[in-house]
């Protein structure tokens, strides 16, 4: 909301308040100031000058040459471009020196050959309005050759955030209201007001058909206005503070709303068709509002309407056919009071929000609303002239929305933890509020609906006092570890343990398009089993991932797109699944990404082999800190892919991207992923590791290379010497250390490959003798030869 | 004897000083020192001098053997030395190094950890939720009106099944509150939220925030205060200003915006708001209390202060990232700064 200081100052004496403490005071009210502009100019050489001659320019058709008077006695040549000005007319005069905002310095000098010594402004030019049709023309009782800046003072214009909870802080008064009670300044009382007698209207008169939204309605007719631009008080006003203005009716309801936060809103009588009815819309009934828009409406909408038509939404925006303007005789001039859910309902489905929109769904105070109306009127016969009726028409009644609050003044104290703070100090306060103590209640202002409750009166104590006189406390209770602390350490061990190998981190987005469904790790997920938005922001974002490792694809793209071939992502967080009954379940996962050359390149290893499945293999195994079973499970859309397994518990899955895919991403390299669940990993790493006993006698090693067809499994011979270690009690350990195969037939078979283990003896009792070794080691031979489809080489 | 002894070491001594490996060297010290060397050999033959000879041969020849070994022992020397000269020569220490594996964590791990260590000392304990959430969770136990904007559909992601995902970790508050088992509660969470912000340099539809809770039967503003300047000086620093602006959130009362003072780059120190915070309003523990159908959260007895912030732009803000979205897009360029 923008604010003006001039317009403050109306009501509250701010002399010794500069911008930067009326900032302060205001921040520390609860009202964020996001931005401050001077508006208007703080110069001494700039002169109210008359206009006393205009001729055209003898070399120029658009520009004329004018003799000013600037009070100096001596008539000064101005050469000028405007138009909409005409000899005698008073006009902000810039003499040689002055300086414009934005820095234009202004100099004597010719124009097109002719001396102009200065330059009459608009209103632009002087950071006044927003209008640079013309000069600005001053009212004509302003004395020539004073200064501008006594004229119309530099303004300043602050933009604020007023909270939610305090719409009465949406005017001019409302604010000056606030800071007098925080200053502790006197608040100058409001312009004596007339306000008419009510009458109660008849049906002839208002209709009021939905009291549910609108529990007030008040009219007041005006005959025999002059509908014409406002004084120039009444614009500098409302441009000031943003506003364009129209006309002196449709002004001065702008203005009282900004200056007493009630909206008002006036109808050319000579268009209404009958009593005014309020009422809710008809389904799909339509209007046109103010803006030239046709809206349609629905039951849930309230409208102001005669008996042949609706004239305006209710307390959001009023028809285009139905309102003041230029030959308008006869108005109705509206104050009312409608329920803030159902304004609020309304802008937003019409996404039409107003100023009188905004400050209804807030909430304005129903008691104002006849004060308002006077106002308006006073200002309106003063200004448009007329009669104003002598009885104001009221349907409804304004409802009482506050009532009395009872503070619990020790639990007050207690939550406020100020110790020097006494109950007398907390009265003050809130008698400074307004609010008034009679017995051991206190009496809420109407407009302060926001003070319900005795922690609302605690709210406003902390307000106004601030928190500098809290000692902060530094003490807590203990608090024992749960299960997030503990996964948490854990997920933060594996970050750890990563980047400490050289993988880098990544964060991407949880909401995913359907098209990345095809990238996830596992058995395919069709749309269908996924938890989709119902209103997402566009079709990249419609899904919440179903698998992390999307994600990280897309990450290897981006990252190849910028020129890096060597990839080491990983990601730990959330992926958010569907159960057969249709419920969904979150999981913590954590999915890693690897491609290209398996060291860094540098001027001393230019080229080295791209990392394969056996280096992530190798990185799952070293963060889980134990070996793991890799069990092959073909998967639509990946080159080679696998279960991973520890004992029987299935962890997740390790796959190549299909190189189809991968060629999609512009990978030169295979890329190899896995994703595992988090808990699942977590499981067995708990609890304190137990001792072995180290071995006290020496082993001994024997090694064999087996040549066996190529497409023997490793684990398969693997399981055998598992199987033998607990037959011959000597063996305890056994590793493949060479694999060999020769695709060209030449050194071994091409359906053939080697492969070499070497298997350790050794006794927890004694040092072995060879002979025993080589008998045992035979041994398992003979039983391999008979069990593998393997020779001995 | 002695003539012989003599012209060993000249001869000796004169080979010596032309030895110019160590392997020439080794068969040197054989040739004449080792078991069947010149040396050894004639040394063998002292039985046969005679007896008033012995003392000046055995002389002579301990001369000769010191003299031999010393020779050897300077020349090995000499010739280590000249090697260990030659180990240093073409390296070139303005080489780059050969690169160790070093990868980085996400800056908002690195900060969200910071902060976590540091409530973490001060005694809070992790607490989490779903995002996915229900909107009691999410919006009316939290005291916010039925007609607030925050749930509109424009604002706010929603499942077709009326569900929708959290708009804050406030979220966990509630759950936390609902299952506990005893007071005190003193608990951070943090995590993901979501709002229906179409993503630019400045916005994001998944953030990151950290909230925390403390509720007990005595939690004043003193608490509040006290725990969260100190936990900013943790992370900004002892010397960093704080300062509590009073502000509106529906679920505390009173509530404050928290600025800490920050000296940008080449800027005069602004005032930078950090989060939001404030008393747990009695209308929450009231709808806590009412689920629950319990006394442990009375809002007549108990009383809490709760607190939240967003990561995503304090880790802008502290490292100057310019656009928020390379903390989605992961550019190891990026990634690699931290």
């Amino acid at each position: 909301m923008k604010v003006s200081l001039s317009w403050l100052k109306m009501h509250i004496e701010l002399a010794d308040l500069n911008v930067d403490k009326m900032r302060d005071l205001l921040t520390f009210a609860g009202i964020e100031v996001e931005g401050v502009e001077v508006r208007g100019i703080d110069s001494d050489k700039i002169v109210v000058a008359q206009i006393l001659e205009s001729k055209q320019h003898p070399n120029a058709d658009r520009l004329s040459v004018c003799q000013v008077d600037d009070g100096s006695g001596t008539p000064r040549q101005i050469v000028c471009g405007a138009k909409n000005y005409k000899v005698g007319d008073k006009i902000p005069l810039a003499l040689p020196g002055a300086t414009l905002p934005g820095g234009i310095v202004i100099k004597e000098g010719k124009l097109r050959d002719v001396q102009s010594n200065g330059m009459m402004c608009s209103g632009r030019e002087l950071g006044l309005t927003d209008d640079s049709a013309g000069l600005l023309i001053l009212d004509a009782g302003a004395p020539v050759g004073k200064l501008f800046r006594d004229l119309q003072p530099p303004d300043v214009i602050f933009d604020l955030e007023i909270t939610p909870n305090r719409p009465d802080l949406l005017s001019h008064f409302g604010l000056a209201r606030e800071l007098a009670a925080l200053t502790g300044k006197k608040l100058n009382a409001p312009a004596e007001l007339n306000t008419a007698a009510e009458k109660t209207a008849t049906p002839k008169e208002i209709r009021l058909e939905a009291a549910d939204g609108c529990p007030l309605y008040t009219a007041r007719i005006i005959r025999g206005v002059t509908v014409a631009p406002s004084p120039e008080w009444l614009q500098v006003r409302l441009q000031s503070i943003g506003l364009r203005p129209i006309n002196n009716i449709v002004d001065i309801t702008n203005f009282v709303l900004h200056e007493t936060g009630h909206p008002l809103h006036a109808f050319d009588l000579a268009k209404l068709d009958g009593a005014i009815i309020v009422r809710h819309a008809a389904d799909s009934e339509s209007i046109t509002t103010l803006d030239g828009i046709v809206r349609t409406l629905d039951s849930s909408d309230l409208v102001i309407a005669d008996s042949s038509k609706a004239l305006a939404i209710a307390g959001v925006m009023g028809g285009s056919d139905s309102g003041v303007i230029e030959g308008t005789k006869d108005i109705l001039l509206e104050s009312a009071y409608f329920i803030p859910a159902g304004i609020r309902r309304t802008a937003r489905r019409l996404g039409l929000s107003s100023d009188s929109s905004y400050r209804f769904e807030r909430g304005v105070d129903p008691q104002n609303a006849r004060k308002a109306s006077a106002l308006a009127v006073k200002l309106i016969l003063e200004i448009a002239g007329g009669q104003a009726d002598t009885e104001q028409l009221v349907a409804g009644e304004a409802p009482q929305l506050t009532h009395d609050v009872i503070l619990d003044e020790d639990r007050a104290l207690k939550l406020l933890g100020i110790p020097d703070l006494s109950r007398e100090e907390m009265e003050r306060v809130l008698s400074s509020l307004g609010l008034q103590k009679s017995g051991d209640a206190w009496s809420i202002p109407s407009y302060r609906m926001d003070l319900q409750r005795s922690i609302d009166l605690v709210e406003e104590v902390s307000r106004v006092i601030g928190l500098d006189r809290v000692p902060g406390r530094t003490s807590g209770a203990f608090t024992s570890s749960q299960n997030p602390d503990r996964a948490y350490d854990f997920a933060m061990s594996l970050r750890h343990a990563l980047v400490n190998r050289g993988w880098f981190e990544a964060q991407t987005l949880r909401l995913v398009s359907v098209a990345q469904l095809h990238d996830v790790l596992g058995p395919p997920v069709s749309a269908d089993k996924t938890v989709t938005v119902k209103n997402p922001l566009s079709e990249d974002h419609t899904t919440l991932r179903p698998g992390i490792v999307p994600g990280l694809i897309a990450t290897a793209a981006l990252n190849i797109r910028q020129g890096q071939a060597r990839l080491r992502f990983f990601e730990i967080g959330r992926v958010f699944l569907t159960n057969p009954n249709g419920t969904s379940r979150e999981e913590e996962r954590i999915a890693l990404l690897l491609s290209g050359p398996s060291q860094p390149i540098s001027w001393h290893e230019k080229d080295s082999a791209p990392a394969d499945v056996y280096d992530l293999r190798g990185t799952l195994e070293a963060l889980t800190g134990s070996s793991l079973d890799l069990a092959p499970k073909p998967l639509d859309g990946w080159l080679l892919s696998a279960e991973v397994k520890r004992g029987s518990k299935t962890l997740g899955w390790i796959a190549q991207l299909h190189p189809a895919r991968a060629r999609e991403i512009d990978s030169r390299n295979p890329v190899y992923v896995a994703e595992l669940s988090l808990s699942a990993l977590q499981q067995g790493t708990q609890g304190a590791a137990k001792f072995t006993e180290l071995p006290r006698f020496p082993g001994m090693t024997r090694d064999v290379a087996l040549e066996v067809p190529a497409d023997l499994p490793n684990a398969k011979i693997g399981e055998f010497f598992g199987g033998q270690q607990k037959k011959e009690p000597m063996l305890t350990g056994a590793e493949v250390f060479d694999v060999f195969a020769d695709p060209t037939g030449q050194k071994l078979a091409s359906d053939k490959k080697s492969m070499a283990w070497r298997l350790t003896y050794r006794s927890p009792e004694r040092t072995l003798e060879s002979k025993e070794v080589d008998e045992a080691h035979a041994r398992i031979l003979k039983v391999l030869l008979g069990t593998l489809p393997a020779v001995i080489r | 004897m002695l003539t012989e002894l003599e012209q060993i070491q000249t001869g000796g001594l004169a080979e010596l000083s032309g030895i110019t490996d160590e392997t020439g060297l080794e068969n040197f010290r054989v040739a004449y020192l080792g078991k069947k060397g010149r040396l050894t050999a004639l040394a063998a033959g002292m039985r046969n001098v005679s007896s008033d000879q012995k003392a000046a041969v055995g002389a002579k020849l301990n001369e000769v053997r010191n003299a031999l070994g010393n020779g050897i022992d300077e020349k090995l020397e000499l010739l280590q030395s000249a090697k260990d000269a030659e180990a240093a020569k073409g390296i070139d220490l303005t080489l780059p190094g050969r690169p160790a594996a070093s990868g980085a964590l996400h800056p908002l791990t690195r900060l969200r950890d910071r902060a976590v260590q540091a409530l973490r000392r001060m005694g809070f304990a992790l607490a989490d939720g779903p995002e996915i959430e229900t909107e009691w969770h999410c919006f009316d136990a939290l005291n916010t009106p039925a007609d607030h904007p925050a749930r509109n559909e424009k604002d706010t992601f929603y499942l077709p099944d009326g569900r929708l995902l959290r708009t804050h970790t406030s979220t966990v508050q509630v759950r936390t509150m609902e299952t506990a088992k005893s007071l005190p509660i003193r608990i951070i969470a943090p995590g993901a939220a979501y709002r229906r912000d179409e993503i630019d340099a400045t916005h994001l539809s998944v953030f990151n925030q950290l909230e925390g809770l403390y509720v007990d039967r005595d939690v004043s503003l003193a608490d509040l205060k006290g725990t969260l300047e100190f936990f900013f000086q943790e992370i900004f620093g002892s010397g960093t200003q704080v300062r509590f602006r009073p502000h509106f959130f529906p679920f505390t009362e009173p509530s404050f915006e928290i600025d800490i003072k920050l000296e940008a780059k080449g800027q005069e120190a602004k005032w930078i708001e950090i989060a939001g915070c404030g008393m747990v309003d009695p209308a929450v523990f009231e709808a806590i209390s009412k689920t629950r159908g319990d006394k442990v959260f009375d809002p007549a007895e108990v009383t809490g202060f709760a607190f939240g912030l967003g990561l995503d732009r304090l880790a802008m803000i502290l490292h100057g990232i310019t656009d928020i979205r390379h903390l989605i897009e992961n550019d190891v360029r990026f990634l690699a700064q931290f």
